[in-house]
């Protein structure tokens, strides 16, 4: 029984972790694209006068959605019709499973890894189920019986085929060098040093490989600069034109979650997933005490910066607007007062005098910050880019992925396994 | 455990390939046997062949069904036109093999009645990629070879059936 407990309380923290990221880069989304354009974005949604910097706004469209009329074509094939969004949520979130997000923990006497499940063939699991999420594309393009969406299911079952062997190619690279298909032998191995100093990441042993895959998951997430299924300018919105109302939303979400899913593999395979360089986890067992200590302090005094940021505006911007919205930087200082006080108030509590449980527990938390650090690094890498590059062109798509990503992946094979057999 | 996971995958695996068969639309059969495969590597993973679930999935569910449907789509497969009668002579041994697994699988349980061990007396690493390496690129490499030839002499074949003949690479 302990162990289907433990697996549930895995899921239930990965499925949170994702869930609550996705509302966050959608607002991430609004405001990268506008800090990229050079305009304010959204700040017009609040909650009695609070604006939270845009925030508001997530919550905003989920109840416009959920409250939204659910337009459905005449001529669509109604099970496909209705399976296909399901199919895309399902299908996004179901990577996450073999995605460690921390080393272990002791409970009990019980030594938990910290992954839902540790397949042997976690890095190929990966590749099988980024394979099918085709398929919620391509049945939501059929069964909407509309030509746009037709084109923009077949552009995406086209480009999968296409990007999906150059992302094989570069995992197998970094198999070789590790030597293993399980994802936490892999992130573990990354833990070593290479001539005493750098960090065996699979980005510095196989630099080539990393290019390759993080184009092929930019492509696989079907987000710019290869969201050609959708298109808007040639296809009007691609296979989910025919969507509206929550069912739209499903698919949203989706392509977020196959975002935070891009990030997390990327992180996991190239940048040392969990491990924080140069500080292995006995290193940080051994300075829990301090390290807690410091991470106090550090809150502390950054909170209450943030206090007085916000008590000088609170000052100069009294009477701004004249209505609800001048309460707002009252209520921020107040709420970061809280936390400087907080984080404070835990100092009284002896952080550094931690025993030997209690410093597996900060070794493991810093952890798993390192690791969802590197994962909102990535998913803000995927804004980056979205924001910055324009879409390819089909033949451009095609020709990147057949003449130039699938040869430098074949060398990059051929290279790995001289190095590796010769020297 | 086991025992309630492959009467699970096996059954949907059944359906799946039933109604693969008696689909009118082609694009709604692919999709079946999409659900078949994946039912399959559910059977494979339930006999410790964890490579080779992961392969049916990648491979047949993923790869390979996706061409399947792109050229169906592309096509515009066709939909069955007729009235809803029972199948012609030529169709039966195809829906007759799923009612067959099932009588088999029907004698198999009621033969090994009291049986508690679903899973194979295998050890945990016996299907994963280690193994099936050595066995495929050692013991077994010159037919893993063979077959790889006999591929690509289908592969020619279609292309000298599908090609004008006058435009063929070696005219």
């Amino acid at each position: 029984m302990p162990i289907v407990l433990e697996s549930l309380a895995k899921i239930v923290f990965m499925f949170l972790l994702i869930m609550g990221m996705v509302p966050a880069l959608i607002w991430a989304e609004r405001k990268g694209a506008a800090f990229i354009q050079d305009r304010t974005g959204p700040n017009r949604a609040a909650i009695g006068g609070v604006r939270l910097a845009g925030l508001v706004h997530p919550i905003a469209d989920v109840l416009k959605l959920v409250f939204k009329e659910d337009v459905q074509p005449e001529a669509r094939h109604k099970a496909f019709y209705n399976l296909a969004p399901w199919l895309a949520m399902t299908i996004a979130v179901s990577s996450y499973a073999v995605i460690p997000f921390g080393d272990f923990i002791t409970i009990a006497g019980r030594k938990i890894p910290l992954v839902v499940a540790d397949l042997q063939v976690g890095a190929l699991y990966v590749l099988a189920v980024a394979s099918l999420g085709t398929y919620a594309v391509v049945m939501a393009g059929w069964a909407s019986n509309n030509k746009f969406t037709f084109l923009g299911g077949i552009r995406a079952t086209a480009q999968m085929i296409s990007y999906e062997i150059s992302m094989g190619l570069a995992l197998m690279g970094l198999m070789m060098i590790f030597s293993s298909l399980r994802i936490t032998d892999i992130v573990a191995g990354q833990g070593d040093m290479i001539f005493g100093f750098l960090p065996k990441w699979g980005v510095v042993v196989q630099p080539l490989g990393f290019i390759l895959f993080i184009t092929a998951v930019f492509a696989e997430t079907n987000r710019n600069p290869f969201d050609l299924p959708e298109g808007e300018s040639e296809i009007v919105a691609g296979f989910h034109l025919e969507y509206s109302s929550l069912k739209f939303a499903l698919f949203f979400m989706a392509e977020y979650c196959h975002m935070v899913v891009g990030a997390a593999l990327i992180a996991s395979f190239y940048f040392g997933g969990y491990q924080i360089p140069w500080a292995p986890r006995a290193v940080l067992e051994a300075n829990a005490g301090g390290l807690l200590t410091a991470k106090l302090i550090g809150v502390a005094v950054a909170a209450s910066v943030f206090a007085l940021l916000f008590l000088r505006r609170a000052q100069k911007e009294k009477n701004k607007f004249n209505d609800n919205r001048d309460r707002e930087p009252v209520l921020g200082a107040g709420l970061w007062i809280l936390v400087a006080i907080g984080a404070a108030g835990a100092l009284l509590l002896k952080p550094w005098t931690v025993g030997p449980q209690g410093a597996e527990m900060v070794a493991t938390v810093f952890q798993i910050s390192a690791f969802v650090a590197k994962v909102v690094f990535f998913a803000w890498l995927f804004i980056w880019v979205r924001w910055t590059l324009p879409r390819f062109r089909y033949d451009q798509l095609m020709h990147l992925g057949w003449k130039v990503m699938l040869p430098l992946g074949v060398a990059n094979l051929v290279v790995t396994a001289l190095v590796m057999a010769f020297v | 455990m086991e025992g309630f996971l492959f009467w699970f995958c096996g059954s949907l695996m059944l359906l799946g390939s039933l109604m693969t068969v008696t689909q009118r639309s082609a694009v709604v059969s692919a999709v079946w046997l999409i659900f078949a495969f994946i039912c399959a590597a559910g059977i494979f993973a339930l006999l410790n062949a964890s490579f080779l679930a992961v392969m049916q999935v990648l491979v047949y569910a993923g790869a390979i069904m996706v061409l399947f449907l792109f050229v169906i789509m592309m096509l515009q497969g066709p939909e069955l036109e007729g009235e809803r009668k029972l199948l012609k002579l030529p169709m039966w041994p195809a829906v007759a093999v799923p009612p067959m697994a099932i009588a088999v699988m029907i004698v198999g349980y009621l033969q090994n009645k009291g049986l508690t061990q679903w899973g194979p007396d295998a050890p945990e690493s016996f299907g994963g990629p280690n193994h099936v390496a050595e066995l495929l690129l050692g013991k077994y490499l010159l037919a893993f070879e063979l077959i790889s030839i006999v591929l690509l002499v289908a592969l020619i074949g279609a292309l000298a059936i599908g090609k004008d003949e006058r435009k063929l690479p070696w005219k």
